[in-house]
C-alpha cells in the first residue's frame, strides 16, 4: 500500500464520497403503463366449514431490513415482538428474495419470476433494449394474477398498508390488484412524516386509501404508526363476518431516510462508536450461539473501500455510529408497532389463528440514494433538496427534511456474515431472514430450518394454506407458471426442504446474474464488486463468498451455466444494454484484498521500554 | 475529515466566554451564557459598552445617586478556559474591566463633576455544572451535547486592585472585595438543532460585598442583594439568534459610616442579537434599560453593548490546518 492509499484509508471524507459515487441508486419514478382492470374469477373450492378454520395471514415486510437486524437472528437491536414470533414459530436461514425492492414485491404478490411479471428491471433503470418488452413494463403487469386477487376469490378479506412501488395509475394500484382495503404509499421511498418525495421531478409522494388518491395525509401521520393504525381499523371493521383476512403489511421502515420520532432516536447513543467490524463480529458470534449460522462461519471480508473503524477518529466513529443508532431505533420502532398489531390480535382472539411471515425485501441498503438524486450541485434536484432535504445537523437526523442513510459499512453489518448489499447478487443483496409462525407451522416452536427457500414460494404456500390453488388461467387469460414451491410439507414438519437437489434458483438484476443449486452458487457481477467473470462459491462451506472456486471446479461452472441458460430461456431474461453498475469500476478505487492488520504501520503501538532501562538524559 | 463543520465545534466554544460579558452593567449576563463547550477550549472576548444612568456601572451594588447622570465607556477583556472536573463541565475565567466614566455627582448636597479612568477590579469566575450532560471531553461529546435541563453552581470574586481614588466618590475600582454565588439554569425547549434552538434561562444569584473602609475617609457597607436574570432565546438561522432579557434586582442597601441609604428594587429589560461571523468569531449586540425608574431614587441605566468573542481549541485548529482551511 503506497502513501496515497494510506491517506485515502484514513480520509473518511474521501471514502464517503467514493462510497456514495459507487452507490447504485433506486430512484423512485414510475412510467405510466395502462393495465387493464382485473376481476376475480369464481371463488376457489372452499366450504363454510373450512372457511371458519382457515387462518388469517399477515405478511410483515421490512423495507431493506437486513438478515442480521433482528434479535432472533443475532442482532443487538431490540426486537422483542418480532422475536416472539420467532419463538412461537420457525426461523429460516436460507431464504432468498431478489436484490431490490419492486422485483421482490412483484414476485411476492404474483409468484411469477420478475422477468415475466413486469419488473424484469426496476422501472427507474429499465435499459433501452428492454423498453417495450413484455415482462419489463416497470409495473406489475396484467398478465399475472395476484395473491390478494386469488385469496379474495377464495373468501379472504384482503388488506394492504404501506409501500407499493409497482404502479400508480388507477389500473395498477392495490385496489385494482386485489386489495379490498388499503392505505398505500405508491412511491418507492419518501418522507415518513409527510408527502415530501425525493426529487424535483416527483416532489410529492402519492398515497391511496381504499382505492382513492389522497389530497393530504391524516393528522398525526407517521408512516409506521399510521400503517399499523389503519390495518388494525381494517381488520376490526371486517371482523364481523367471520371471514379470514390476508394483510400485506409493507412497511416503509427501515428504508432511508431514517425518519423516526424523537423518543426512538437516542436508545443506542454511543453504542456503535466501536465500528462496523466489531458489530459484525458480535452479531456473528450470537448467530453461531443461536444456531443461525454454523460454527466456524467466517465473516465476509470488509469491502476494500471501507476503512477499518479502529483507524478512524472518535468524531468520525461517532457520526457514522449515530447513523446506525438511528437505523436501530427505526427497526425498534417498527418492532413496537408490530407489537401493537400482535396485541390487538391477541386481545380480539385472532392471534392463535393467524400466520405471520416476516422478512425483508432485499439486502440492506449500502447505496446512496440521496447522493444519486441530489448530489450534483446546480441540478434541479440539488435545488429541491436544498429546500426540502437539507436538515443535515446530526441533532436534526430523524426530523422532516433530514436524509440519513447508513452506508455500505453498516449495510454489511446488517447483512452479517454475508458480502455486499442491496442491488448486488452476492448473498448480502438477496439473502434474508424469514420468520413464519402460526397454525400452519407444526415444526417445533423456536426451531431453525436451513433449507433453500424463495419469495416466489409464498404464492403456492399461502394458496395452499387458504385451501385453494394457483389457477391455470385468470379472467380468460392463461397465466404464466409460478416459479415457487409450496412450503406446506415443510411447515407441517413432513419435509425438510421445499426443494430437491435438482431444483435451482436464478437471479438477474441490473445485468448481474446468479444461479444457486444445492450448495453451489455461480455468480457474475460488474466490476469491481464482481470480477466481470463467472465466480463459483460453495455456500455451505463459504456463506460469505470469500473463495472463488471457478478455476478449481470447471465441472460445476459448466453445470451451473447450463442452469443459467435454462433460467434465461424459461423467463425471457434480457440482459440490460445499460446498467447502473456499468461505470462503477471507474468510480471506486482499485480493488485490493482485505488482509486484517495490513499495513502494520497503521496498527503499531507505542513501544514501552523495560522500566529498569529507563533513565534521564546525561547533561 | 469534515463529517461535521468546524462551526459546530466553535459554536460549542463560544459559550466558554461567559465571564467576559459585562456582569457589572445592569449586573446581568447575556443569554446563552452557560452553554457548555469542549473541554480544553479557550476564548478571549472584547466587550465594549456605552452606559448612562444614575449609578456607577462599575459597582455592582448599584448605589443610586438621585439626580446624578453618569456616562461611561467601558470595555472588558479576559480569558476563559473550559475543563472537566469530576466529569462535570467546569469553567475558570478572569475578566478585567477598563474604561472611563464621568458625571455629575451630588455629595453632601453639593454637586460636583467627577471622572475616572483606568482598570477596574479583575473578576475571577468559577462555574461547574451539577445537573446536565457530562463534561465534553472529546468531539463525540460535543456532537451529542444538548443542554436539556441543566443547573450550575457559579462563584464570582472581584479583586480590589482596580483604580481607586478615595478623594472622589466616582471610581472604577471599588476598593473592596465583592462577589456572588449563583445557580444558572438552562432549560432547552424543543430540538437542539442550529436554526431551531430555543432556551429559557434563569440565573438567581446573591451578591455579597465587603466593606470599603476608605470611601472618602468613611466606611461604605452594602447589604447582600438578590438578582434574578431571565432570558428567552431563539435561533433565527443557524448563525443568528436573539433573546429577550429581563433582570430583577432587590436589596443591596448601603450605609456610609452607619448612615443608611435606601434598598432598591429594580427591573430591567433588554434585547440581544447574536451572530456567528465565522468558525472562531462571535458577535453580539444588545441593549438594556431599566423600566421602573420614574422616581428620583429609582435605578436608571441603559446600556448599549457590542461584544466580539474569539474562541478556539487546539484540536479544532489542527484539523483546520490539515484540511487546508487555515
Amino acid at each position: 500500500m503506497d502513501l496515497y492509499s494510506l491517506k485515502r484509508m484514513v480520509n473518511m471524507k474521501q471514502i464517503k464520497q467514493q462510497i456514495k459515487q459507487a452507490g447504485m441508486v433506486l430512484v423512485v419514478f414510475f412510467t405510466v403503463v395502462i393495465v387493464t382492470s382485473a376481476y376475480a374469477e369464481p371463488p376457489g373450492p372452499t366450504t363454510g366449514k373450512n372457511e371458519a378454520k382457515r387462518p388469517n395471514i399477515v405478511i410483515i415486510l421490512g423495507d431493506d431490513l437486513g438478515f442480521a437486524d433482528l434479535g432472533s437472528f443475532g442482532s443487538e437491536i431490540k426486537t422483542p415482538h418480532l422475536d416472539s414470533l420467532a419463538k412461537d414459530g420457525v426461523r429460516f436461514t436460507n431464504f432468498y428474495t431478489n436484490a431490490s425492492c419492486s422485483p421482490t414485491r412483484s414476485v411476492l404478490l404474483s409468484g411469477v419470476d420478475m422477468h415475466q411479471n413486469g419488473l424484469g428491471n426496476m422501472d427507474e433503470f429499465t435499459a433501452p433494449n428492454q423498453w417495450g418488452v413484455d415482462g419489463y413494463e416497470g409495473v406489475l403487469n396484467d398478465r399475472v394474477a395476484t395473491l390478494p386477487q386469488l385469496l379474495k376469490d377464495a373468501g379472504y378479506h384482503t388488506y394492504m398498508v404501506g409501500k407499493w412501488h409497482m404502479g400508480k395509475t388507477p389500473e395498477q394500484i392495490p385496489a385494482a390488484r386485489g386489495f379490498e382495503r388499503d392505505f398505500t404509499l405508491l412511491d418507492g421511498a419518501g418522507s415518513y412524516w409527510d408527502m415530501t418525495n425525493l426529487s424535483a421531478a416527483t416532489p410529492k409522494s402519492v398515497f391511496t386509501e381504499d382505492g382513492k388518491y389522497l389530497t393530504k395525509l391524516p393528522d398525526d401521520y407517521y408512516a409506521t404508526k399510521t400503517y399499523t393504525d389503519k390495518l388494525i381499523s381494517f381488520i376490526e371493521a371486517g371482523r364481523g363476518d367471520g371471514k379470514p383476512f390476508f394483510a400485506y403489511v409493507s412497511h416503509q421502515a427501515p428504508h432511508d431516510p431514517y425518519h423516526l420520532p424523537q423518543d426512538w432516536r437516542n436508545r443506542h447513543v454511543g453504542e456503535y462508536d466501536k465500528g462496523w467490524d466489531a458489530v459484525r463480529q458480535e452479531r456473528l458470534k450470537r448467530q453461531i450461539e443461536l444456531g443461525i449460522m454454523p460454527a466456524g462461519t467466517t465473516l465476509a471480508e470488509r469491502m476494500w473501500f471501507i476503512p477499518d473503524p479502529i483507524v478512524l477518529a472518535p468524531a468520525s466513529r461517532a457520526i457514522l455510529g449515530k447513523k446506525m443508532e438511528l437505523y436501530a431505533g427505526l427497526v425498534e420502532n417498527l418492532d413496537f408497532h408490530v407489537g401493537r398489531l400482535i396485541d390487538y390480535l391477541k386481545k380480539t382472539g385472532q392471534y392463535d389463528n393467524t400466520i405471520f411471515l416476516v422478512f425483508g425485501d432485499n439486502g440492506a441498503e449500502g447505496n446512496d440514494l440521496f447522493k444519486m438524486i441530489a448530489g450534483t450541485p446546480g441540478t434541479r434536484d440539488a435545488l429541491f433538496a436544498a429546500i426540502n432535504w437539507s436538515q443535515t445537523h446530526p441533532n436534526a437526523w430523524g426530523d422532516p427534511g433530514s436524509y440519513v442513510a447508513y452506508g455500505p459499512m453498516w449495510a454489511q453489518a446488517s447483512m452479517t456474515p454475508f458480502s455486499q448489499f442491496k442491488g448486488w447478487l452476492a448473498e448480502g443483496g438477496i439473502h434474508n431472514a424469514l420468520i413464519v409462525s402460526g397454525p400452519a407451522v407444526k415444526r417445533p416452536k423456536g426451531s431453525i430450518n436451513n433449507s433453500v427457500m424463495h419469495v416466489a414460494d409464498l404464492m403456492p404456500t399461502l394458496l395452499e394454506i387458504a385451501g385453494t390453488s394457483y389457477p391455470k388461467s385468470y379472467q380468460g387469460r392463461e397465466l404464466p407458471a409460478i416459479s415457487g414451491k409450496s412450503w406446506g410439507p415443510l411447515l407441517a414438519g413432513k419435509a425438510e426442504s421445499p426443494r430437491t437437489e435438482q431444483d435451482y434458483l436464478g437471479w438477474e438484476l441490473f445485468g448481474n446474474r446468479a444461479v444457486r443449486q444445492g450448495e453451489w452458487k455461480l455468480r457474475w457481477q460488474y466490476k469491481p464488486l464482481g470480477t466481470g467473470e463467472w465466480e463459483l462459491f460453495n455456500l455451505v462451506a463459504d456463506p460469505a463468498e470469500r473463495k472463488d472456486l471457478a478455476a478449481e471446479r470447471p465441472d460445476k461452472v459448466k453445470a451451473l451455466l447450463a442452469l443459467w441458460d435454462d433460467y434465461v430461456k424459461t423467463n425471457n431474461v434480457i440482459l440490460p444494454s445499460r446498467s447502473v453498475f456499468e461505470t462503477m469500476y471507474d468510480v471506486l478505487p482499485v480493488r485490493v484484498p482485505d488482509d486484517p492488520g495490513y499495513p502494520p504501520l497503521l496498527y503499531k503501538k507505542q513501544f514501552v521500554p523495560p522500566k529498569e532501562m529507563v533513565v534521564e538524559p546525561k547533561q | 475529515m469534515k463529517f461535521v463543520t468546524f462551526s459546530w465545534f466553535i459554536f460549542a466554544l463560544i459559550p466558554v466566554t461567559p465571564a467576559f460579558f459585562p456582569s457589572q452593567a445592569l449586573a446581568q449576563l447575556p443569554a446563552r451564557f452557560y452553554l457548555k463547550s469542549l473541554s480544553g477550549g479557550s476564548a478571549v472576548p472584547l466587550i465594549v459598552e456605552s452606559i448612562s444612568g444614575n449609578t456607577n456601572p462599575f459597582d455592582p451594588a448599584h448605589n443610586v445617586t438621585a439626580g446624578a447622570n453618569f456616562d461611561a465607556t467601558m470595555s472588558l477583556a479576559g480569558y476563559a478556559l473550559a475543563f472537566p472536573l469530576f466529569d462535570r463541565a467546569a469553567l475558570a475565567a478572569i475578566i478585567v474591566p477598563m474604561g472611563r466614566i464621568s458625571g455629575e455627582v451630588t455629595v453632601a448636597g453639593k454637586s460636583v463633576s467627577q471622572s475616572a479612568k483606568g482598570f477596574g477590579d479583575p473578576m475571577l469566575e468559577f462555574d461547574i455544572n451539577l445537573i446536565g450532560p457530562p463534561a465534553q471531553k472529546n468531539i463525540p461529546d460535543v456532537l451529542r451535547y444538548e443542554p436539556g435541563f441543566s443547573l450550575d453552581l457559579l462563584a464570582d470574586l472581584a479583586l480590589p486592585i482596580g483604580e481607586y481614588d478615595s478623594s472622589q466618590s466616582l471610581n472604577i475600582g471599588q476598593n473592596r472585595w465583592y462577589g456572588r454565588v449563583a445557580m444558572p439554569v438552562i432549560w432547552q425547549l424543543g430540538p437542539w438543532v442550529p436554526g431551531r434552538r430555543t432556551t429559557l434561562e434563569i440565573l438567581p444569584s446573591v451578591w455579597l460585598f465587603g466593606d470599603n473602609t476608605d470611601y472618602g475617609g468613611k466606611t461604605l457597607k452594602t447589604d447582600p442583594s438578590f438578582q434574578l436574570d431571565a432570558h428567552l432565546t431563539r435561533d433565527f438561522t443557524e448563525q443568528l439568534w436573539g433573546a429577550i432579557d429581563g433582570t430583577y434586582y432587590k436589596g443591596g442597601k448601603s450605609s456610609v459610616d452607619g448612615v443608611s441609604g435606601t434598598s432598591s428594587s429594580n427591573i430591567g429589560v433588554g434585547l440581544t442579537l447574536g451572530y456567528q461571523i465565522n468558525d472562531n468569531l462571535n458577535l453580539t449586540f444588545g441593549y438594556k434599560s431599566t423600566v421602573n425608574d420614574s422616581a428620583p431614587d429609582d435605578l436608571k441605566m441603559d446600556v448599549f453593548m457590542v461584544s466580539l468573542v474569539y474562541g478556539w481549541h487546539p484540536l479544532v485548529e489542527g484539523m483546520k490546518r490539515l484540511s487546508g482551511e487555515k
